[in-house]
């Protein structure tokens, strides 16, 4: 691994050495250092799927903070004149272009509005998963011993909890669920997995010659772990994360649909799913649309995962 | 009712609550299955299981209130066409000179499933024991009325007495019943099934029994496969006008409404008793002439509650206000459109197909109109807060209409409104009981017995038991007071006739529309026809060879 990280190491190794003598290039080949990231970048602008996702999921992140670019409506705008009327494709963009639902609803305007629930409470996840179960792992990889033996405990007690009946059971026990909720009530559950990843892969880093020189020339612990460790066994928990976001949202759309997620009057997918449930038999259009939208995001997230990964993963190459 | 909870609130759109019979009838379908009848037919009826046993006077739910209506015959019971006319069944006769003595006259060679006669011993013992506290009967409030029940029923501690010193038996078949105050609509309040008589041999075990019920009624038992279904029998020597002209019965327990929709859709059973909401778009034509509407006598109402800040009570404004949200409501849209032509508006406080109902008493307030709605909530000061929660129960299929009424009071008045869901039925309950619904709730309410009295006197009188809203009102009250005091039925309906009326002006709820039965058959059975509960009227399905 310490090939993949040279601009990383070689950082704190030259302040020592600072005056004068100048690092050696560590591959006289290449003029340039070239570290990981930019390696993976570049792979990463050549790869489709990366390109195709990562536009999807721009577009997704500006719908979710303007919806009203998109939209005049809002979605709790109701007439029911319009209860259950058919798409007009040729009208696009505007309320009538994807339908009306059981509540006269613009359909169109739901799934606009429905996209910042989903994406805050998928990437709000995502983050909180990253920073608690990152930290935790890594303080269990590098000190090993009882802490390693603790923490790890406690990951297998919540590895044990099956992560949908675990959010059911959690989110059942409140009286209203707001967006915040149902974040925690997710992290709590998802951690373990970037924990064991994490603790993995700083196993395998500190055991590596420039943590040992770091070690060697006196740095503190703190500085080990977030200037030499954390950057060099970050790479596989990034993979996990953005693979996982796909995965939140999907269960926040499946808690919403059980009834135990969101709530109206909030606006999400797997609300406007839960009801529309029924009406299936006489108006498809309105499960059909929310329901292609949630599968898109989340196939952009695991696309966007995917890529990441191949770029990053020294095995795949 | 005192010392009874929460009688029968409705838990379901479709309706959950077990109540009184009604009997006749002449509309919904008649058609559908055609060819010869075969009088020896047995069809198959879908049901759930019933929650706990078979005794009569401990069932509340609707499947074992199916079952107990095929075993049991009451003294009396009524028609459902509106008139109410008595007609009576075991009795030959029920009659009072002062509304508060009641004499009852059994007809004679009436006999249990299992050859002994139904005699006047039959039916006091029977109430004795369901009244009495230590036998934990869930219908035990029905004797409320009976001088002594206070002495086999106390709201604190052990029972005094085994009888309510009201109950006598002067003959075979003859009996007195005193009441603790008039009423003059008592012998109605008989046609439940918790007033059923039971044969000496319940008393060795009545949990056996339960089991395995022998009942006076057009039908007897024959067995109960737990969770599969319960077969009943026609019983040939039964003497009542309500003679089965099937030759018998099985209640197949479907654990969804959906599959039950499914079974008879497919000929797999032959009658289903309510739609399930998912199919309500589509069943008539999935059925055609073999779909059913049928009237019933219940009302859905948004409760408001009277101990928060936002609701005063005998304040003019404050109930203008009231009177403003109600006119916001787009009934007609809602009833035809989200609840797909199953219910019909509402426009007064009592519901339909009993005596003393009323149409058009709320007049205008029914009506709906955005302008003036908002009109007279600006004139009348705005409502506290500017936002309303309507309370209701998640398990009941009522979130599609509670959101629209919300959409119609947030758009046409500005005031905010937000559905309340809680899970169940239960927490619903509770939440009401304890006294915490923020703003109103969610009140369906299906008759006990067809008199106007039922709709008012156990919502909205003080301190009244299922008056959860805590209503009250000393001009109701003494209108109230009035009809209870009155000479004759007459007087009692016409007195609550004008209570409905001074209602109006206070509404202590928000009437929004009547029930009715949606149901279906298939093609082996017709005559399918419905009480006023949504109960079939089982003796009367015609099986087709």
């Amino acid at each position: 691994m310490p090939d993949l990280t040279k601009t990383e190491e070689t950082e704190p190794v030259k302040a020592p050495v600072a005056e004068g003598a100048p690092v050696p290039p560590a591959d006289p080949a290449v003029g340039k250092p070239r570290s990981l990231w930019s390696d993976a970048w570049s792979d990463l602008r050549r790869s489709p799927m990366f390109i195709i996702s990562s536009a999807m999921i721009l577009l997704l992140l500006v719908i979710a903070a303007f919806p009203g670019w998109f939209t005049s409506l809002s979605p709790r705008d109701s007439d029911m004149a319009l209860y259950l009327q058919k798409p007009q494709f040729g009208a696009f963009f505007s309320p009538e272009w994807l339908g009306y639902d059981g509540q006269g609803y613009s359909v169109y305007t739901r799934l606009i509005h429905g996209a910042r629930n989903s994406i805050l409470i998928g990437v709000s996840v995502t983050v909180l998963v990253t920073f608690v179960g990152g930290l935790l792992g890594m303080l269990a990889g590098y000190f090993g011993g009882w802490v390693d033996t603790v923490i790890s405990r406690i990951t297998d007690v919540f590895l044990g909890l099956p992560f949908l009946l675990g959010a059911m059971v959690i989110l059942v026990s409140f009286e209203t669920r707001a967006v915040y909720v149902i974040v925690l009530a997710l992290a709590v559950l998802g951690w373990t997995l970037v924990a064991r990843v994490m603790r993995g892969s700083v196993i395998t880093v500190k055991q590596a010659d420039y943590v040992m020189a770091a070690k060697a020339l006196g740095a503190s612990t703190t500085r080990i772990l977030f200037r030499h460790v954390l950057p060099n066994a970050v790479t596989p928990v990034i993979v996990v994360a953005t693979i996982a976001l796909g995965g939140y949202i999907s269960a926040e759309a499946t808690l919403s649909f059980l009834g135990i997620g969101l709530a109206p009057p909030a606006v999400s997918w797997g609300v406007d799913i839960n009801t529309a449930k029924d009406l299936l038999r006489n108006a498809p259009h309105v499960l059909l649309w929310p329901g292609l939208m949630l599968s898109f995001t989340i196939l952009a997230f695991i696309m966007f995962g995917e890529a990441v990964r191949n770029a990053l993963d020294p095995k795949l190459r | 009712m005192r010392g009874a909870k929460s009688a029968k609130w409705v838990a379901s759109a479709i309706v959950v609550a077990l109540a009184a019979t009604a009997c006749g009838g002449n509309d919904s379908s008649n058609d559908g299955g055609k060819g010869e009848v075969d009088p020896n037919g047995v069809f198959r009826l879908t049901n759930s299981e019933p929650q706990g046993n078979l005794q009569p006077a401990n069932s509340r739910d609707t499947a074992s209130g199916q079952v107990i209506k095929g075993l049991f015959s009451q003294l009396v019971d009524y028609k459902k066409d509106g008139s109410a006319e008595l007609v009576y069944v075991n009795a030959e006769s029920v009659e009072t000179e002062d509304n508060r003595t009641w004499t009852v006259k059994l007809k004679k060679g009436w006999k249990f499933h299992d050859g002994e006669e139904v005699t006047s011993k039959s039916f006091v013992d029977a109430w004795n024991w369901a009244a009495n506290i230590d036998n934990n009967q869930q219908n035990s409030y029905w004797f409320a009325d009976i001088k002594g029940y206070e002495d086999v029923h106390p709201s604190k501690g052990k029972p005094k007495a085994k009888e309510m010193s009201g109950l006598k038996v002067v003959d075979d078949h003859t009996f007195t019943i005193e009441l603790t105050e008039p009423v003059t609509y008592f012998n109605y309040k008989l046609a439940y099934s918790a007033w059923s008589p039971l044969p000496s041999k319940f008393y060795d075990d009545p949990k056996a029994y339960g089991d395995k019920p022998v009942g006076n009624g057009p039908y007897k038992f024959v067995s109960w496969e737990r969770k599969k279904k319960i077969t009943l029998e026609r019983y040939d020597e039964y003497q009542g006008p309500d003679k089965a002209e099937n030759g018998g019965v099985e209640l197949v327990v479907y654990n969804t409404l959906e599959a039950q929709y499914q079974a008879v859709a497919s000929e797999k059973a032959d009658v289903i008793t309510q739609i399930p909401p998912r199919d309500l778009p589509k069943y008539r034509q999935d059925f055609g002439d073999r779909a059913i509407d049928a009237p019933m006598a219940g009302v859905q109402s948004i409760v408001p509650v009277f101990y928060g800040d936002q609701w005063k009570l005998g304040d003019e404004k404050n109930a203008k206000l009231r009177q403003g949200l109600s006119m916001a409501i787009d009934r007609k849209t809602i009833t035809d459109k989200v609840l797909n032509g199953s219910r019909v508006p509402a426009t007064g406080f009592v519901g339909p197909n009993v005596l003393g109902f009323q149409e058009g008493v709320l007049g205008e307030v029914a009506e709906y109109n955005p302008e003036k709605a908002k009109k007279t909530i600006e004139d009348a000061g705005g409502v506290p807060g500017n936002k309303v929660h309507i309370q209701y129960n998640a398990d009941g299929g009522h979130k599609e209409w509670v959101e629209a009424v919300c959409n119609n009071i947030r758009q046409n008045t500005g005031v905010e409104c937000i559905p309340d869901a809680k899970v169940d039925f239960q927490t619903d309950l509770n939440t009401r009981d304890a006294k915490k619904v923020k703003s109103m709730y969610r009140g369906g309410w299906v008759l006990d017995y067809p008199v106007n009295v039922n709709f008012m006197r156990e919502l909205y009188e003080t301190g009244a038991d299922s008056n959860t809203g805590f209503f009250s009102s000393k001009k109701v009250d003494e209108l109230f007071k009035k009809g209870d005091s009155a000479a004759d039925l007459d007087g009692t309906v016409k007195a609550y006739q004008d209570a409905e009326k001074e209602l109006v002006k206070e509404m202590p709820a928000i009437p929004l529309w009547y029930y009715s039965t949606q149901a279906a058959h298939s093609k082996k059975v017709n005559n399918v026809e419905f009480d006023l509960a949504n109960f079939l009227l089982m003796h009367k399905v015609k099986v087709v060879k």
